[in-house]
C-alpha cells in the first residue's frame, strides 16, 4: 500500500469526521410551538417584534435583560428575554432572529439578530410620504 | 419633458463607456482566444480605458453631489466628509463590481507588459472575467428580468420611483427637499478601515483570477507543468494580498465595530476565507512541483488552482445575491441580481470542468448533459437542475482524474519536504470544506426542498435531526458559531502548524529524520516551555484541551520557522519569505486563540443585585455608570463624566483611575454578599475579600442599627491617579439607525475594549417645571421599582381614618385611600404616602410631591379586590443623572495577532519577489 494511500484513506476518515461534526452541530431554525413543546433545547426562532407591547429594559434592575414580545412565522406571539443589553434599533426591525430556548412561560434567547430596513425601502416610503 | 439641473450627458456618456468597457472585453476575449494577440491587446487597452472613465465619472459625480443619480443618492450626502468618498464609492454592489474590474485591469496591464509565453491564454480568460463582470453593470432590462445594475440610473428612472407623481415634476430636484440631500453612507462604513479593507480583499479577489486563468490556460494547451513557473508568483501574491485583506477585515470589526472581537465566523467573512485557504493549499501544491523533475499531484494543483477562483465567484454569489439574508449581518439585502450572479458562477464553473477532460468527445458529451441539467432549470425545477449539474460536474472532475491525469506518480519518500506539504495542502482544503458546508446552510435549505421525502426518511433512518430539519428547510447554523466551527477548525489546525513547523526543516526529494529531529528540538523545547509558562499564567480548564493544543502548535510552528530564519538566512532575503510568513500566520493564530479564550469582561455589574430575576439571565456582562459615580472595573476604576457631542458622534466620556490601597482601621464595618463583617486590625484590603476574611475580620451575624448604619461596601481599592480616557460613542444615523463604536486602550501587553451597550443620546423631554415620566403603570403591593435612583417599593395600602382627614385636607364625606410607599435612595429610606380620593361619586386628581425626593406621584386607580393600583410617577430633572450601560472587555496578547499579520504580509512579498528572480534567473540561464 502507497504512502498516499494510506493519507488519502485518513483524509476520508477525517471527512467523515468533519461531515458528522458538521451535522451534529446545527441547530434548527423553528416556530414556538416546537420550541415550547420541548423546553430546554435550543432552537433558533424568527419573526418580528410585536409592537402592541412595549420592549421593557430597565437598566437600573439589570443591565443585560431586554424582554420583549415576538410574533413567529406562524403567528405565534411569545414573551422573550433576551440576556443582553437593549439591542440599539430593536424597534425597527424588520425581522429577528433569536437563538435560545423555551423557559417557564417565556423565551429566553442568548443571542439575537436583526435585520434592519434597508436604504432601499426606506427610500420608499420617503418618497410616496412625499408626494 | 426636458427636467431642471440635471447632468444628463453623464448618464448618456456613463452609460457608453460601460457598454464600450463590456464590449471592448468581448472583442480582447475573442481576439486573444483566436490568437490574434495585437487586436487582443488593443482591445483590452480600449477596455481598460474605458473601465477607468467609467470610474472617474462616477467620482466626479460624487464630488458635485450629484444627486439626480441614484448610486450618488444611495451613498453620499451633504454632510459627509469627501475623505470617505472612497468608502462611498464602494458602498454599493456597483462600486464593488468597478472595484473589482479596476483591479484585474491593474494586473492585467502587468501581464501585458510581461508578454510572456502565456499571454495569450490568461489574457482569453482575463477578457472573459472582465465581460462576464461587464454584464453586471449594463442595467439592461428585458421586459422585467433586469440584466446588471446601472450605476447611472437617474432617481427618476429606478423602478421603485417609476410613475410616482414626483417623476413628472421638471423641478423634482431642487423642489423636492429629499433630493437636495442624499441618503448618506452607512455610518459603519465611514472610517478609514473602510477606505483600506475593500481595495485590499478585491485586489486579492482579482489576483486569484490570475493562477485560475494560468490554470485553464495549461488545460487548454495540454501542458500541465510550463505554467507552474510563471505562475508560482502570482499565487504567493494573491495569498498575501487576500490574506492582508481578510485581517483588515478583522481590524475592522474590531476597531470600529461593536462585534466584541475580530472575528465572528460570518458568513461574509468565511467567503473570503474560504477561497484564500484553497489559494494557500493550490500554491504549495505548485511549490510542490516547481522543485520537482517529474510532476506529482498535477490534478489537485490544477483543480486548487480553479478551485479558488470558483470559490471567490461562490462568495460572491453568497454575499451579493442575498441568500445569505437570514444568517450574516453584514450581507447585501436582494437586489434582483441572484440570477445573472448565479449564470456567472455556473458558466465558469462548466468552463472549467469541461477543461479538465482532454478530448473533445467526452468534453461534448459532458456539456450537453450540463446544458440539458440547465434546461431542467428553465422548465422550472431549479434544485433539481442544480444537482444535476452539480453531479456533471464532479463526474467530470473524476473522469479527468481516473482518464486524463493519470500518471505513474513516483512514490514520494516519507520524509520528504513535499509529502508533509502535499499532506497540509489537503488539510487545509478540508478545513474550507467545513467552513464551506456551514456558510452554504441557507443554500442547501434552498436547493434540498424537492429531496424533503428522502430527507425525512433519512432522518426518521438515522435519528439525526439534522436530515428532519433539511427536509422541513429549517436547518440552521449551531446556536454557539464558535464551538461549531471550532469543533473541526482547531484540531485541523493543530495538524497543520505542527506541519508547518516540520516541513520547513526537511528537504526536498528526502532527509534523514534523525537529523530533522534534532534540528526541531530547540523548538520543540520552547513552545513546550512558553506553554506551560501560559498554563500557569492563565489557567487554562480541562475542558481546554484542543485550545491548550493549538497553542502548543502555533508556538512551535513559530519557533521552528524562527530557528529555521536565525540558522539560514545568511543575508539573503530571498530565503526569508516562507519561513518569515510562517512565523506571521502562526503568530497571528497564537494571538487570536489566546485573546479570545483568555478574554476577560471586566464590566460586571455590581447595582441592581435586588433583582429577583432568574439567576441565569443575570450574566452581568455589562456595568451601569451614572453620571458623575466612580465605579471599581477591574484593575481600574472607571468614571462615566459627561456626555457629549461631535459631529454625527455622541461621545461618551470616561476616566480610568488606577486602584489605590484601601486601608481599613480596627473596627470599620462593611458588607460584603449581604453580610456584615468588622475590621479586627488595621490592614490594607487585598485584591479578593476571601484573602482577608480569615485574618481581618469578624463576622457580625446579628448587627445592631447602629452598626448597619455605618457599613459600607467593601471594595478592595480607592481610585487613584486619572490614567488614561477613553470616549466609546453612539453613532447617530437616523436612516440605519444608531450605531455604537467601541474605544479602546491599547497596552503592549493588552488591550482595554469598551463600548456602549446603551445610553441616551439625547437628554429627555421635560415639561416647563422639568417634571419628566408621567405614564401610568400599574402596580400590586409588593412591587417594586427604581425611578431614577431611587427604589420605590408598595408597601401597602391604608384607608385614612377620621382623625387624619383635617391634616391632609380633606372634606368630613371624602373617602381616601392612602399608598404607602418606600422610598429608598443609598441608606436614605422613607415612607409616603400619596392618597386616592374619592368625593361623592368622583375621583378627585391628588399629586402628591415626595420633597428632597424629586418625585411625585398620582393615585389613578385602585382595584380593593387585587389590592392593585394604576399610578403616575414623575422625576425631576434636578434630581435625574444620566447613566449609560457599557461592557469592557480586556484582551490579552492581542498584539502578537497584528504582529503576526505584518509579518506574514511581509513574508508573502519576499516569497513573491524570490519567485520573480527565480524565473527571471531561470528565463536567462534556461
Amino acid at each position: 500500500m502507497k504512502k498516499t494511500h494510506i493519507v488519502l484513506l485518513l483524509l476520508v476518515a477525517g471527512l467523515m469526521g468533519t461531515f458528522v461534526a458538521s451535522i451534529t452541530s446545527t441547530s434548527r431554525s423553528v416556530g414556538f410551538a416546537t420550541a415550547f413543546a420541548d423546553p430546554g433545547t435550543e432552537y433558533k426562532v424568527s419573526g418580528t417584534l410585536v409592537t402592541e407591547f412595549p420592549v421593557e429594559y430597565n437598566p437600573l434592575e439589570n443591565t443585560t435583560l431586554t424582554k420583549f414580545h415576538l410574533q413567529d412565522k406562524e403567528g405565534n406571539v411569545q414573551e422573550v428575554w433576551l440576556q443582553e443589553a437593549k439591542p440599539t434599533g430593536l424597534e425597527r426591525s424588520e425581522s429577528i432572529d433569536l437563538y435560545g430556548k423555551a423557559n417557564d412561560g417565556h423565551f429566553h434567547a442568548t443571542e439575537m439578530l436583526m435585520k434592519c430596513p434597508s436604504k432601499y425601502n426606506e427610500q420608499n416610503h420617503l418618497v410616496e410620504d412625499n408626494a | 419633458m426636458e427636467y431642471l439641473g440635471e447632468w444628463i450627458w453623464a448618464a448618456y456618456v456613463g452609460r457608453l463607456l460601460v457598454a464600450l468597457a463590456f464590449a471592448a472585453a468581448l472583442l480582447a476575449m475573442v481576439s486573444f482566444g483566436r490568437g490574434n494577440i495585437a487586436l487582443g491587446r488593443k482591445a483590452f487597452v480600449a477596455h481598460s480605458l474605458s473601465t477607468l472613465g467609467v470610474i472617474a465619472l462616477i467620482f466626479v459625480l460624487f464630488f458635485g453631489h450629484r444627486y439626480e443619480f441614484q448610486y450618488i443618492w444611495k451613498h453620499l450626502n451633504n454632510e459627509m466628509p469627501m475623505r470617505f468618498v472612497l468608502s462611498a464609492f464602494w458602498g454599493g454592489q456597483e462600486g464593488g463590481f468597478l472595484l473589482w474590474m479596476f483591479w484585474h485591469n491593474v494586473l492585467a496591464l502587468f501581464i501585458l507588459r510581461r508578454a510572456d509565453a502565456w499571454q495569450r491564454e490568461v489574457m482569453t480568460v482575463l477578457s472573459a472575467i472582465e465581460a462576464f463582470l461587464g454584464i453586471m453593470l449594463l442595467g439592461i432590462y428585458f421586459g422585467d428580468f433586469q440584466l446588471g445594475l446601472d450605476p447611472f440610473l437617474l432617481l427618476r428612472e429606478a423602478p421603485n420611483n417609476l410613475g410616482l407623481p414626483w417623476t413628472a415634476r421638471a423641478d423634482y430636484l431642487t423642489s423636492i427637499p429629499q433630493f437636495t440631500d442624499g441618503q448618506g453612507l452607512n455610518p459603519l462604513l465611514q472610517n478609514y478601515w473602510m477606505t483600506i479593507h475593500p481595495p485590499t480583499l478585491f485586489l486579492g479577489f482579482a489576483a486569484c483570477s490570475i493562477p485560475f486563468a494560468y490554470a485553464v490556460g495549461a488545460l487548454w494547451r495540454r501542458d500541465l507543468t510550463g505554467w507552474i513557473r510563471p505562475v508560482l508568483p502570482w499565487a504567493f501574491f494573491a495569498v498575501g494580498i487576500l490574506g492582508a485583506g481578510i485581517l483588515m477585515g478583522g481590524a475592522w470589526a474590531y476597531e470600529a465595530l461593536s462585534f466584541g472581537g475580530f472575528w465572528a465566523w460570518d458568513p461574509v467573512e468565511n467567503s473570503s476565507l474560504v477561497p484564500w485557504m484553497v489559494l494557500v493549499a493550490a500554491a504549495h501544491l505548485l511549490l510542490i512541483n516547481r522543485n520537482r523533475t517529474k510532476p506529482t499531484a498535477l490534478f489537485s494543483t490544477v483543480y486548487l488552482s480553479v478551485l479558488a477562483f470558483l470559490l471567490v465567484l461562490y462568495s460572491t454569489f453568497l454575499t451579493k445575491s442575498g441568500v445569505l439574508g437570514d444568517t450574516s449581518v453584514h450581507s447585501f439585502v436582494d437586489s434582483g441580481i441572484l440570477p445573472q450572479l448565479l449564470a456567472y458562477l455556473l458558466t465558469f464553473v462548466a468552463v472549467a470542468h469541461l477543461m479538465l477532460l482532454e478530448d473533445t468527445g467526452s468534453r461534448k458529451v459532458y456539456g450537453g448533459l450540463a446544458l440539458a441539467s440547465l434546461g431542467v432549470v428553465a422548465l422550472g425545477h431549479p434544485a433539481l437542475g442544480l444537482l444535476a449539474f452539480l453531479g456533471v460536474m464532479g463526474a467530470a472532475a473524476v473522469r479527468a482524474f481516473r482518464k486524463e491525469f493519470r500518471s505513474d506518480d513516483a512514490e514520494d519518500a516519507l520524509w520528504s519536504r513535499e509529502f508533509w506539504m502535499f499532506v497540509g495542502s489537503l488539510l487545509l482544503v478540508l478545513g474550507a470544506m467545513h467552513i464551506t458546508w456551514q456558510t452554504s446552510i441557507p443554500v442547501f435549505n434552498l436547493f434540498l426542498e424537492p429531496f424533503a421525502p428522502l430527507l425525512s426518511w433519512a432522518g426518521d433512518a438515522t435519528g439525526w435531526e439534522t436530515f428532519r430539519a433539511l427536509a422541513q428547510h429549517d436547518l440552521a447554523p449551531g446556536t454557539d458559531l464558535d464551538q461549531t466551527y471550532h469543533l473541526v477548525q482547531v484540531p485541523l489546525a493543530v495538524l497543520i502548524f505542527l506541519l508547518m513547523g516540520l516541513a520547513q526543516w526537511l528537504k526536498y526529494k528526502n532527509s534523514d529524520i534523525r537529523v530533522v529531529v534534532s534540528k526541531l528540538a530547540r523548538a520543540l523545547l520552547a513552545a513546550a516551555v512558553v506553554t506551560g509558562i501560559l498554563l500557569v499564567t492563565y489557567q487554562f480548564k480541562l475542558h481546554e484541551v484542543p485550545r491548550v493544543a493549538l497553542l502548543f502548535a502555533t508556538l512551535f510552528a513559530a519557533f521552528s520557522n524562527a530557528d529555521y530564519i536565525v540558522q539560514m538566512w545568511k543575508g539573503k532575503l530571498d530565503a526569508l519569505g516562507s519561513p518569515l510568513a510562517h512565523v506571521g500566520f502562526a503568530l497571528t493564530l497564537f494571538g487570536a486563540v489566546i485573546s479570545t479564550a483568555q478574554k476577560d469582561v471586566i464590566s460586571q455589574n455590581r447595582i441592581g443585585d435586588i433583582s429577583t430575576l432568574n439567576e441565569e439571565l443575570n450574566n452581568s456582562t455589562d456595568l451601569l455608570l451614572m453620571e458623575g459615580d466612580t465605579l471599581p472595573m477591574g484593575p481600574y476604576f472607571v468614571s462615566y463624566e459627561k456626555r457629549r457631542s461631535e459631529g454625527i458622534h455622541v461621545m461618551f466620556d470616561m476616566a480610568y483611575f488606577e486602584r489605590a490601597p484601601r486601608p481599613y482601621k480596627t473596627g470599620d464595618i462593611v458588607v460584603q454578599e449581604g453580610m456584615v463583617w468588622q475590621a479586627l486590625d488595621d490592614h490594607e484590603a487585598s485584591p479578593a475579600f476571601d484573602d482577608d476574611v480569615e485574618n481581618h475580620w469578624n463576622f457580625l451575624p446579628f448587627p445592631t442599627e447602629a452598626q448597619t448604619g455605618r457599613a459600607s461596601r467593601w471594595v478592595n481599592g480607592t481610585p487613584g491617579e486619572e490614567v488614561f480616557r477613553l470616549a466609546p460613542r453612539i453613532q447617530l444615523n437616523a436612516q440605519m439607525g444608531n450605531a455604537p463604536e467601541p474605544d479602546t486602550k491599547h497596552f503592549l501587553t493588552r488591550d482595554l475594549y469598551t463600548h456602549i451597550k446603551w445610553g441616551r443620546v439625547t437628554p429627555p423631554e421635560t415639561d416647563e417645571e422639568g417634571w419628566l415620566g408621567g405614564q401610568s403603570q400599574a402596580f400590586a403591593v409588593g412591587d417594586s421599582m427604581f425611578v431614577g435612583g431611587v427604589l420605590m417599593t408598595i408597601d401597602s395600602l391604608r384607608v385614612i381614618g377620621d382623625e387624619e382627614r383635617p391634616a391632609r385636607g380633606l372634606l368630613d364625606d371624602d373617602l381616601a385611600l392612602a399608598a404607602c410607599l418606600g422610598l429608598r435612595r443609598g441608606r436614605t429610606v422613607e415612607v409616603h404616602d400619596p392618597l386616592y380620593i374619592v368625593r361623592g361619586s368622583t375621583v378627585v386628581p391628588d399629586l402628591y410631591e415626595a420633597e428632597g425626593w424629586g418625585l411625585r406621584f398620582r393615585v389613578e386607580k385602585f382595584d380593593p379586590e387585587s389590592e392593585s393600583l394604576e399610578m403616575t410617577v414623575w422625576e425631576h430633572e434636578s434630581v435625574r443623572r444620566d447613566f449609560v450601560v457599557m461592557q469592557a472587555v480586556i484582551f490579552p496578547q492581542i498584539n502578537w495577532l497584528w504582529l503576526g499579520c505584518l509579518l506574514m504580509t511581509l513574508g508573502s512579498f519576499l516569497a513573491v519577489r524570490f519567485r520573480i528572480r527565480q524565473g527571471a534567473r531561470t528565463r536567462r540561464h534556461g
